[in-house]
């Protein structure tokens, strides 16, 4: 395309949107450092030489942010693990293999994929406590653990992958998964990069389903605790000012921001991959 | 071919069926039975037909949690739709300087936690010590009542909504914009269309499938919109902001189960009818 050279309009316009996008993290995260009575009085000022760890220490005292944290890493694994192994072994199934039923069991993949989670949430809930799984770490992972978008998307990708490498594998004697782990999966490892990383995103981010699944402290993800934030910190605090509670809460957003924002500077690329190959799951 | 060769596929589906069935099938059976019945959690569901759907439907707080979903619904989309166009357009100048370091700018909010940036709304748009009125007071302007009046209640979660999502849809679009071929600017140039006009005349057109595409998704999370309404205002002040979602939410704190069941059938209805009848309207403007 024969573009002109921007100009500064451009520049402050776009500018201006960054600053707009980047101020409310940057608000809150500078504020959790600053002495309680300040993020009220100076709301916009920030001093270095004030900067102080008292929030955190009394969100730490209050909030049970570890306990969170440890059951969201904890989700996360087996769920995650569950996603990438299962996931792109059924899109290679999809893609390369000719089955009979293959049209019938792909449709039920795009149909499920067209399925909004709301309509889940009532029925799983109450299957959940017929099971006697409520509050228990299976009704956080196995419920979305080898999902159809994940299944749609690395088929796609593996489609793309030419016949004539797998056919090389088989000559050289390779099993049927031989030549998935040794051809297949070496070659798709950057689909399996943004499918590793928007896997994340989604499950550390998740809430709907961890809201409704659990309500005992010991299981509580992240985003859990998070959401019962002000209760937990008023209540531990009768009659603690505003100040104070603002703090606490402020400090347990940004610590519970910074795993993924530091994941997505370091990983962009795969980040912006894999958040446009999701968005086609709504 | 053997055996083995031909079970191989069904062998690596298996556990996505299994975890489908138990997790996925299954569940929607029961809702739909369940949609059916009066049940309260214990005892005999009891039959009642069709009785959930018309208590729903003739329901005004029903219709409100609709129309509450319907006003944040037009207070994101459009914006988004033609200020995310805008953006992206200039970030796809091919000159730009700094494009990874916007990128990664416009992306930063839709990577944060939804729950944590709503707790930060809270603090930020509090009525007495939040960041917004205190600014608004610098400029001897009066405070407003952000979270705790009706007519501002919306608007401050559309905007939670706004500020986590359009970065999302920049680069949605943006991409759409890098799959229009360059050869069709070449030509347009050649005959003289001025850059306005290249814009309405052949990028809107030609971004017709990511704008149509961005439209479903957005419709879909506004009118399934939860954690914000659960956070920031607890669907709060008097109901004004009981989304759709939260109030399907309501039926399970209520353990009025089978009226939540239909509830989440009907929305479900909803959003697939509103995202075929955006798409529609979308081509219709354009041909």
């Amino acid at each position: 395309m024969n573009d002109k050279r921007p100009g500064v309009v451009t520049y402050l316009l776009l500018g201006a949107l960054s600053l707009l996008f980047l101020y409310p993290i940057w608000w809150a995260v500078s504020s959790s450092f600053k002495p309680a009575a300040e993020i009220i009085s100076d709301p916009l000022g920030f001093g270095l030489g004030r900067a102080t760890l008292d929030g955190y220490r009394a969100m730490l005292a209050d909030v049970p942010i570890g306990t969170g944290f440890a059951n969201t890493a904890l989700v996360l694994a087996i769920k995650g693990g569950m996603t990438m192994f299962f996931c792109p072994l059924a899109g290679y199934a999809f893609a390369k293999f000719h089955f009979p039923g293959k049209n019938l069991l792909f449709g039920l993949v795009l149909l499920t994929l067209m399925l909004p989670t709301l309509v889940l949430i009532i029925p799983l809930l109450l299957e959940m406590s017929a099971l006697g799984w409520v509050n228990t770490y299976q009704a956080l992972i196995l419920p979305g653990s080898i999902d159809a978008f994940s299944i749609f998307w690395m088929r796609q990708i593996i489609a793309a992958v030419p016949d004539e490498l797998m056919d090389a594998g088989r000559v050289d004697g390779a099993g049927e998964f031989g030549v998935y782990r040794r051809i297949i999966l070496p070659i798709i490892r950057p689909g399996l990069a943004g499918l590793a990383v928007l896997t994340m995103m989604n499950v550390y981010n998740d809430f709907v389903w961890p809201v409704v699944a659990v309500n005992d402290e010991r299981h509580q993800t992240l985003q859990v605790v998070l959401s019962t934030l002000a209760q937990n910190i008023t209540g531990n605090r009768i009659g603690a000012d505003f100040a104070t509670v603002w703090s606490e809460l402020l400090a347990a957003s940004s610590i519970a921001m910074i795993p993924l924002l530091v994941v997505f500077v370091l990983l962009q690329r795969h980040f912006i991959n894999g958040i446009l190959a999701g968005s086609v799951k709504g | 071919m053997t055996l083995s060769r031909r079970l191989t596929p069904y062998l690596y589906i298996l556990p996505f069926l299994l975890v489908f069935a138990a997790f996925g099938a299954y569940p929607l059976a029961y809702a739909l039975r369940l949609s059916l019945t009066r049940w309260t959690g214990a005892g005999e569901p009891r039959w009642i037909g069709l009785d959930n759907y018309t208590y729903l439907l003739t329901s005004p707080e029903f219709w409100a949690s609709l129309g509450n979903s319907a006003v944040i619904w037009l207070l994101v989309v459009p914006i988004q739709m033609v200020a995310g166009l805008g953006a992206a357009v200039l970030l796809s100048n091919a000159r730009l300087r700094l494009r990874g370091a916007f990128r990664v700018a416009f992306i930063a909010p839709f990577v944060t936690p939804l729950v944590a940036m709503a707790q930060v709304w809270i603090v930020v748009f509090d009525q007495d010590h939040g960041l917004v009125n205190h600014a608004l007071n610098l400029v001897g302007l009066p405070d407003v009542g952000w979270l705790t009046s009706t007519a501002w209640s919306k608007p401050t979660l559309a905007l939670l909504f706004l500020w986590k999502t359009t970065g999302f849809a920049i680069i949605i679009l943006l991409a759409g914009l890098q799959s229009v071929p360059a050869p069709v600017y070449e030509a347009a140039e050649i005959d003289g269309a001025s850059r306005w006009r290249q814009f309405w005349s052949m990028t809107v057109p030609l971004m017709r499938r990511s704008l149509s595409f961005l439209l479903v998704i957005q419709t879909l999370a506004v009118f399934q919109m939860f954690a914000e309404p659960f956070v920031v205002t607890q669907g709060g002040p008097f109901g004004s902001t009981t989304t759709a979602g939260l109030y399907l939410y309501d039926h399970i704190t209520a353990s009025d189960l089978g009226t939540g069941a239909a509830n989440s059938f009907l929305l479900v209805i909803l959003v697939f009818a509103l995202s075929l009848v955006s798409v529609r309207l979308l081509r219709a403007h354009d041909e």
